[in-house]
């Protein structure tokens, strides 16, 4: 026998009983025996369709059945069930969602959702009402924003500020060839509206910070993180903790990604998992390390299933589970996830209250000053593209070091250099003559910026790092080579 | 809950009201602030945690009384009972909307939703006045 609470206003019908002792073995079937007892409460608790109304909340003991096993909740003799009521409302002439309806043609776009009973003609009007937020229109915003809009998300926004590069086509697949050099969101809004013309496309042309998060996440219902970089990933965490907006998070390197629902009300947050970024410059991004194409097409569409079977309300979401998916063994691992009491920004005391300065938080600096200023300092730590061909041309002997990796100098290289990785530089530094002038390059001058570092640390005085690395030097002195 | 609603005042405030009901006739005794958990802006719009009112409840059946009623204010307009007030309400306890002007308590309404949740009832509110 469990005991049911009834509140005050209902005990009209339960003979003013203010609570009664049932027989059943989960939550379904006590609340069955007490509208078996008491026919009377079924219409205040129960929707024609013999679902708990949208208000009703029932509580076993302290905890909410929906975050138990629902229905299917064992309850045992010593247990209390609650029934709490949801209560919000305001002054607001802005009223929550209207109930939406489906037009015809739309009934039958979504058909092959409607006929299941999981999502029906309630889920896809949940969909139809619902507001998703894609952060990047580029490797997981792509198929995730593209799946969404089939579905019949209702506002889909995207929030990216880059122009379509050649080099995103090979995962990109919102963007085609002939969009090559057009902002991702023209491109995007484009692809997306020929996909499905009922649903609105929000374009939010600006690169996400602390100053705009909080008010551009404020209109809607889900988060999808597609970033690819930490300070923005940390940024769209705490927003969605500080918002109350689930996070549906992904994430990829070359064979292998990840992917979470975070920020949800008792889930767990992305800090819980990583509460302080990796040191810059240990984790290579896509750029630098590489990612399988179609990678980005299995995690983002993983992240567009979380945010929909959010919406709808249906299955287990990815809360408090993450998954690690392995391309190349083919293979989905699953770790559990514990909210973190301690949680800087989601734990009891939290200490994050606000969005902060991000970059700084991942230990990203500003730019140094251009080259130019420290050479008229007489204290060049760099050289450009145009001013190494000259000195080149000069007949200067100079050592060209390429810190990149061996596939990498297949793509592209600058005559007469050397490969040594920047990983090995320091068990092979000694190769090198510490009086000689060195230029040392990478793809664009962040990874050769540290080996140039290093090595001035273990005694080379005259090391120059390559600004804007091969990339420039393609640019501005060899176009006849590939780039990538 | 006048003194709640202006402190939390540009903001929509929110609590329960716990008391006794005698006949057609419900009494407030006490009325419990509580926290206005909606995640946006919260100057037209509040929304309470139902752990909270469980707690409520708990707390009022342990000292003998009913959770009766929950009550919000509106900011800088009348205690109307809004569309949304109305949709996200529930049909079984009584709602006090305290409408505040400029900080100041202006003048206050009680509602009783159907049990469908397409309309409420005015009811009479009476308190002292000095």
């Amino acid at each position: 026998m469990a005991k049911v609470l009834i509140p005050t206003p209902l005990r009209q019908y339960t003979e003013k009983h203010d609570s009664v002792e049932l027989t059943g073995s989960t939550v379904g079937e006590v609340l069955s025996s007490l509208t078996t007892k008491f026919p009377d409460l079924r219409k205040q608790l129960f929707n024609d369709e013999g679902k708990l109304r949208s208000f009703v909340n029932v509580y076993l003991n302290d905890e909410d059945i929906r975050y138990l096993k629902k229905d299917a909740t064992p309850v045992a003799a010593t247990d209390t069930l609650s029934i709490v009521p949801s209560i919000a409302g305001g002054s607001a002439g802005v009223a929550p969602p209207p109930l939406v309806s489906l037009s015809n043609d739309e009934i039958l776009r979504y058909s092959r959702h409607l006929i299941m009973p999981e999502v029906g003609m309630e889920g896809q009007r949940k969909l139809k009402a619902a507001k998703v937020l894609c952060i990047g229109a580029g490797g997981l915003g792509s198929p995730a924003a593209m799946y969404l809009a089939a579905a019949g998300v209702g506002v889909l926004g995207l929030v990216d500020f880059d122009v379509v590069d050649f080099s995103n086509l090979q995962r990109q697949i919102l963007h085609g060839t002939p969009d090559v050099g057009r902002s991702k969101l023209a491109s995007a809004k484009d692809r997306l509206s020929t996909l499905n013309p009922e649903i609105t496309i929000a374009t939010h042309e600006v690169a996400l910070s602390s100053q705009n998060a909080l008010e551009l996440f404020e209109p809607y219902d889900i988060i999808l993180d597609g970033t690819d970089n930490f300070p923005t990933r940390y940024l769209v965490n705490d927003a969605c903790v500080l918002l109350g907006k689930p996070n549906a998070y992904g994430s990829i390197f070359r064979f292998e990604g990840q992917a979470s629902v975070f920020a949800t009300k008792d889930g767990p947050c992305y800090r819980c998992l990583y509460p302080e970024p990796p040191p810059p410059g240990l984790v290579p991004s896509c750029a630098e390390g590489g990612v399988l194409g179609v990678l980005p097409g299995i995690i983002g569409t993983i992240q567009a299933t979380e945010a929909i079977k959010l919406i709808i309300g249906v299955g287990e979401p990815l809360i408090g589970r993450f998954l690690i998916f392995d391309a190349l063994r083919m293979r989905f691992r699953e770790l559990k996830l514990r909210k973190d009491p301690d949680c800087p920004v989601c734990g009891t005391h939290p200490t994050v209250t606000k969005l902060i300065d991000y970059e700084q938080f991942c230990g990203i600096h500003p730019a140094p000053e251009p080259a130019s200023v420290q050479n008229i300092q007489n204290n060049a730590t760099e050289i450009s593209a145009l001013e190494l061909k000259e000195r080149l041309d000069r007949g200067d002997t100079l050592k060209i070091v390429d810190v990149r990796e061996p596939n990498e100098y297949q793509i592209n290289r600058i005559p007469g250099s050397v490969l040594i990785p920047l990983g090995d530089v320091p068990k092979r530094y000694q190769e090198l003559n510490p009086d000689e002038p060195l230029v040392v390059h990478c793809k664009t001058g962040g990874r050769s910026a540290k080996a140039a570092d290093f090595l001035r640390s273990v005694g080379f005085k005259r090391v120059l790092n390559l600004r804007g690395g091969v990339l420039d030097w393609v640019d501005k002195v060899d176009p006849s080579q590939p780039k990538y | 809950m006048i003194a709640h609603a202006e402190a939390k005042f540009p903001n929509e405030c929110c609590g329960a009201m716990i008391g006794k009901i005698d006949g057609d006739v419900k009494e407030v005794t006490s009325a419990e602030p509580m926290e206005n958990a909606y995640a946006g802006a919260q100057g037209a719009r509040y929304e309470l945690r139902p752990e909270d009112l469980l707690e409520a409840d708990k707390r009022a059946r342990a000292a003998g009384l009913d959770l009766i009623g929950i009550f919000h204010s509106h900011p800088d307009c009348d205690a109307y009972f809004s569309k949304t007030d109305l949709e996200n309400s529930c049909p079984w306890y009584s709602f006090v909307v305290l409408s505040i002007k400029g900080g100041k308590f202006d003048h206050a309404n009680s509602f009783l939703p159907n049990a469908e949740q397409t309309a409420a009832e005015k009811e009479d509110l009476i308190w002292p006045k000095s």
